[in-house]
């Protein structure tokens, strides 16, 4: 990369619902991000911000309302939608031109104040033909959890495992808004909510308002000591219909190609420490550990099986707990590079994994059945 | 600054009242038309940068999801950026910098909007919370036509003289709306029809209002390496860019002294270096969604001085032979598919320092700005192109 960027400093609220009005959770975490990077507010030359106006309490151009106490009163500025990664790789794409030496990135989602998380995603649906049958986040991944079992063997208790790694680690994160130690057998049991999905295999609804301080080299050299680049990055997009599309091969594969030759990674099963993927259903987990290519195509049922994903092992997934943890729509993809900084800073706390992390990945990812994705490799 | 960018081609549907397609279908419309403008395949694309209105209006959420297709967008990186009614501007804004940062060549940037199956005002309303100032704020028209009493009473302008001009302004753009074969509205009004007009909110009359448009643009943007290897003479550089933000609280700023439109103004005049932009500028397309606002924007972008706007409309200065024209496409004020209408101040910018403007060219065109506002009059962008790099 020309001009690279780092993270400097991050802060995160946590994910349970708070009796915290909007305001006061976007600027008290945009104040400590600063305070961390040591840094005021006009310090800060541009702010991107991610959020969506169907998960933003009924408030349209949600960018228009927490634009001040999101430190971007009369900055040059933008706002991303849908997908919080995208604000990252923005903001970064800012600072690479040169016109901007600092960047702050905000994802904001107030989970509280929105209506059931599908009562919004089915209104990705076009109103003709999908929006009829009733199409939404966890109809889809029901469909595609089905089909990946079928074809390639991956049994209910695999996907389960997902959920009880996930809630086990999440013991060890503060900001985490679900967690607990519960066996295979309670999260089967758990409420059959679409089937083969149950309840403790869906991710929560959340809060999350996140940010992220960026510099350019010189810049965070200043900063910090310990800057954490942003070595790699894309995102891609599958077609709308959803019948038309390959569920088992969809679009992570290229978003990860792509940022993996940015970063320059041949082989991600080696040269990738740890991992924070968006998993709002426990399955999806194990398929994007095979379209990231931390294991072969059908083997995601066998790789989590092996331990490899477990805090302890050769490539923790999800140390944090993840987004079956912590859901905030739209800043999930956020909060996971996040977590890869405070890991690869050795600032995850409880959660910190033993090994060495040098280079993680983020992963963010929205629509049904994974229709966007984006990937970003951080690093020292 | 980073790698200089240029804009190499624009694609238009025809706006206004589009039964005819679905709401997809006019994206497409758009999108191939650019690629038929530049001579490339998707395959030559890099990236895509989607945006439009809150999804209210869309009755959409998330729209590159469902507009994927119609984009060619399938396959690629994406970027989806809105800020509201100065999406069009934040869209251009994002595709500059993606290419200007080198993660990029070719990027194509596409918004859009069908008002026409949605409630845009309703939507507008829901842009305020629920507490304090949605019960206040009437739609847009309620905002603007307080903007409006607020900037005469600050300069003191006698009302009769801003009621004249304004009116000058909305015969000046029908009429050159004649001459843009994708503007909506074309029709032909005298300075008396707009002052007897029908009243929406006082002073803002039905003619001083824009459309609801169904419409879409799009506009590929490129790197000077992919300019050269495509061997394109008439492109048009990006020049300088501002975006400001301000107050959410519509009455906590001067909306008079509108310090989100000269900051924008003044962070694009400074990087594109523009001392005298009444000078320096050769065309303007200004988001002039109402009459009177397109004035404020005259004041504040300084293309003259406070409060002596209406007096220089009267004159003639901001005409299509005046000393800088203003909206020669006729404007937001004759078409306003409202995600895509900022991005068409761009391509019309564009298209002026291309040559490329066909009956409404401004002749020796070399510098235009683009704007647009979004918001409760909240947001202001601004990209400035240029003939040469």
């Amino acid at each position: 990369m020309a001009n690279r960027v780092a993270i400097v400093a991050v802060s995160q609220n946590a994910g349970a619902e708070s009796k915290d009005n909007f305001y006061d959770q976007a600027y008290r975490v945009v104040k400590d991000a600063l305070d961390k990077a040591g840094m005021s507010r006009e310090e800060i030359h541009t702010v991107v911000s991610a959020s969506s106006d169907i998960f933003h309490g009924g408030i349209s151009c949600a960018n228009a309302y927490y634009w001040e106490s999101s430190a971007a009163f009369l900055k040059p500025g933008s706002r991303q939608d849908g997908e919080s990664l995208f604000a990252l790789a923005y903001a970064a794409m800012r600072i690479m031109t040169g016109k901007h030496d600092t960047a702050l990135v905000v994802g904001l989602c107030k989970g509280s104040e929105n209506p059931e998380n599908d009562t919004c995603t089915h209104m990705f649906t076009d109103p003709f033909y999908q929006r009829e049958v009733g199409l939404n986040e966890t109809v889809a991944a029901a469909l595609q959890m089905r089909l990946y079992m079928e074809r390639f063997g991956v049994t209910h208790e695999q996907c389960a495992r997902v959920a009880v790694k996930n809630l086990g680690n999440a013991l060890r994160n503060p900001y985490a808004h679900k967690k607990g130690i519960y066996t295979i057998e309670e999260v089967l049991d758990s409420k059959r909510v679409i089937d083969p999905l149950t309840a403790m295999q869906i991710a929560p609804k959340s809060e999350g308002i996140i940010a992220l301080v960026l510099a350019s080299e010189n810049k965070a050299k200043k900063l910090t000591d310990k800057p954490v680049w942003l070595k790699g990055y894309s995102s891609s997009l599958d077609t709308f219909n959803f019948g038309d599309r390959d569920l088992l091969n969809g679009q992570l594969k290229n978003a990860a190609s792509r940022a993996y030759k940015m970063a320059g990674i041949t082989n991600p099963r080696k040269e990738v420490d740890l991992a924070e993927i968006t998993e709002p259903y426990a399955f999806q987990e194990l398929l994007w550990c095979e379209d990231l290519g931390f294991c072969e195509r059908g083997d995601g049922g066998k790789f989590i099986d092996s331990g490899a994903t477990q805090r302890e092992g050769a490539l923790p997934v999800n140390a944090s707990g993840g987004v079956l943890a912590n859901n905030p729509y739209v800043s999930r993809g956020l909060q996971r590079a996040v977590e890869a900084f405070l890991q690869i800073r050795g600032e995850a706390g409880e959660h910190q994994v033993g090994k060495k992390v040098r280079t993680a990945l983020a992963h963010g990812t929205h629509g049904f059945a994974g229709q966007c994705h984006a990937v970003a490799i951080l690093g020292i | 600054m980073g790698r200089p960018v240029a804009i190499i081609g624009v694609g238009q549907t025809k706006h206004g009242r589009r039964m005819d397609v679905s709401y997809p279908d006019l994206v497409r419309e758009a999108v191939l038309r650019v690629f038929e403008d530049t001579g490339l395949t998707p395959d030559d694309i890099d990236g895509v940068v989607s945006g439009t209105m809150p999804s209210m209006m869309e009755g959409v959420a998330l729209t590159h999801f469902y507009f994927a297709d119609a984009m060619q967008a399938v396959g690629k990186p994406i970027l989806k950026t809105e800020t509201c009614g100065s999406t069009g501007v934040s869209i251009a804004h994002t595709a500059f910098y993606w290419v200007a940062s080198g993660m990029a060549d070719i990027v194509l940037a596409v918004g859009h909007e069908k008002m026409n199956e949605g409630d845009s005002q309703a939507t507008m309303t829901t842009v305020c919370e629920p507490f304090y100032q949605r019960h206040f704020v009437a739609g847009a028209p309620g905002a603007f036509s307080m903007q409006s009493r607020v900037w005469m009473d600050n300069f003191g302008i006698p009302e009769d003289k801003v009621r004249d001009a304004a009116a000058y302004i909305s015969k000046t753009h029908h009429d050159s709306a004649f001459d843009n074969p994708y503007a909506h509205v074309k029709l032909r009004v005298t300075i008396d029809d707009v002052k007897n007009s029908k009243i929406i909110t006082y002073p803002i009359r039905l003619l001083d209002v824009c459309p609801n448009s169904d419409g879409a643009c799009a506009v590929i943007f490129a790197s000077e390496e992919a300019v050269r290897k495509l061997g394109r003479k008439k492109v048009a550089w990006v020049k300088g860019i501002g975006f400001r933000g301000e107050e959410y609280y519509f009455g906590d700023s001067d909306k008079a002294v509108w310090q989100s439109a000269i900051q924008a103004a003044k962070e694009a005049y400074d990087q594109a270096g523009i001392n005298d932009p009444r000078k320096d500028l050769d065309v303007a397309e200004v988001y002039n969604p109402f009459t009177f606002q397109e004035m404020m924007f005259y004041e504040c972008f300084g293309f003259c001085g406070f409060g002596e706007a209406p007096d220089l409309v009267l004159k003639g200065i901001f005409a299509r032979d005046g000393q800088l024209p203003c909206d020669p496409s006729g404007g937001t004020l004759c078409s306003n598919p409202i995600g895509a209408t900022g991005l068409i101040r761009v391509a019309e910018a564009a298209l002026q320092v291309m040559d490329k403007a066909g009956d409404h060219q401004i002749p020796g065109a070399r510098t235009a700005l683009g704007h647009a506002m979004g918001g409760a009059d909240q947001f202001n962008g601004i990209m400035i192109v240029g003939s040469e790099m």
